[in-house]
């Protein structure tokens, strides 16, 4: 998978789940291609979403000539979230430190929102579509 | 007791002034490994300089003598430091050692919440869990045995797609290079040497730069990663009204999104050298002192068979 290079192991898979998960509707591999970018082949996508199916991480339907892929219940729906809201208890009550490892961002300060704030606007206008 | 057994805590107060410094100054990986290198060895070498002394000490107390068989006399005879000195080592140390202890326990319950935790969410067939829930933007690793990257779609949909692979990135690189034992690690030495408390917040100030460096590379652009860590660190800060979490652990988020803006720290031989030689120089010292608690203790043993 040339396009894929630069990715460790499981890296695109990860990508893809996430990119279902983001989207508020059933994605083809077209579209999950098309949200990814990056110069990611079709084939690429396309053999990483019937991987991700054959594990039983995504959903799929026929529409017309296409799947639509989606996250099953199990991974986004009810079951999981009763676990990870657990977690998020034991996690909010300071009961781990370093067990549950650094969130990506904790809270910032005023002055460091100014700063976040002023950088993204300077960086990217391009992204607000 | 010499003036050698000065070697480790004179290392622990240059940690305590310059550890932040020297976190920052050498490349991440760099300065996670090194530091919690010598934080742990400064620790141990610490500890053994205390319990040394507060041997010493106890050891001169007539009684214990009796029963041990030495001479009290001839140990005080031989014994630089005052008797008063070696007592309050041995309290200090007892008490460090406590917390050490206290601390490594907690070290194995957090270990197995967040492996029991990791089991919980087995059940999705990838090390990615996601969260159902739109409101609130979280993002973290869970290290237990094996580990899990939870996101809320709340924090996915803040974020654009390039972005969303930096984050992710940035979380396997925790697990991938278990990062959750620097911290673990670091954490028992601040316990047991509270002048290496600098020294853990640099370790893990670095170990999040470190992750950070590793997502820049995979993706192959630092500004995209800034960018990445600012838009999550928003997303945070806009939905915290509602979603007030205890006040973390700081993240840094800041300052890492300066230094990605930054070109890549420069390898700096000389500080990791010294680092090494400072290290070295401790370990060294706390041996040295042993012996001599040794010899002591020996020779005070000979001049008590001696007056029989």
């Amino acid at each position: 998978m040339a396009r894929a290079a630069g990715r460790p192991r499981g890296a695109l898979e990860r990508e893809v789940l996430a990119s279902l998960a983001a989207a508020d509707r059933p994605l083809s591999a077209a579209d999950v291609q098309a949200d990814l970018g990056d110069g990611l082949a079709y084939t690429t996508v396309m053999t990483t979403l019937s991987r991700l199916y054959a594990k039983h991480a995504v959903d799929r339907v026929q529409s017309g000539r296409a799947f639509m892929y989606s996250l099953p219940d199990g991974q986004h729906g009810a079951r999981s979230n009763i676990a990870a809201h657990r977690m998020l208890q034991l996690l909010d009550t300071g009961g781990d430190r370093a067990g549950v490892l650094a969130r990506f961002v904790a809270d910032l300060s005023p002055q460091d929102e100014q700063l976040l704030t002023e950088l993204l606007s300077r960086d990217s206008p391009q992204e607000e579509q | 007791m010499t003036i050698i057994a000065g070697a480790p805590f004179a290392a622990s107060i240059l940690l305590c002034l310059f550890g932040r410094y020297l976190g920052q100054r050498l490349p991440p990986a760099t300065a996670a490994r090194l530091l919690t290198a010598l934080a742990v060895t400064v620790a141990a070498a610490t500890g053994l300089v205390l319990t040394s002394a507060g041997v010493l000490a106890l050891a001169q107390v007539p009684r214990i003598a009796a029963d041990g068989h030495w001479s009290a006399r001839s140990l005080h005879a031989s014994d630089h430091l005052p008797i008063d000195a070696g007592a309050v080592a041995g309290v200090l140390v007892a008490g460090l050692l406590a917390a050490t202890v206290l601390k490594a326990g907690q070290a194995v319950l957090d270990v197995a919440r967040a492996t029991i935790a990791c089991r919980r969410l087995a059940l999705s067939t990838s090390d990615l869990v996601i969260l159902d829930d739109d409101a609130c933007p979280r993002a973290y690793t869970i290290a237990g045995l094996r580990g899990r990257v939870v996101v809320s779609t709340a924090m996915l949909r803040a974020l654009a797609a390039d972005e969303r692979r930096v984050l992710l990135a940035h979380e396997a690189a925790h697990l991938r290079h278990r990062h959750h034992a620097y911290l673990h690690l670091v954490a028992l030495a601040a316990a047991a040497n509270p002048l290496l408390h600098p020294v853990a917040q640099a370790v893990n100030l670095a170990v999040e730069r470190w992750a950070d460096e590793i997502a820049a590379k995979q993706v192959g652009d630092r500004q995209l990663t800034a960018r990445g860590l600012a838009r999550a660190g928003l997303a945070r800060a806009t939905a915290r009204p509602q979603y007030q979490l205890l006040p973390a652990a700081d993240t840094y988020v800041a300052d890492r999104v300066r230094s990605l803006l930054a070109p890549p720290a420069r390898r700096r031989p000389l500080i990791a050298a010294a680092l090494v030689a400072v290290t070295g120089s401790c370990l060294i010292a706390a041996a040295i002192t042993v012996t001599q608690t040794r010899t002591q203790i020996e020779a005070a043993e000979t001049v008590y068979l001696h007056s029989r």
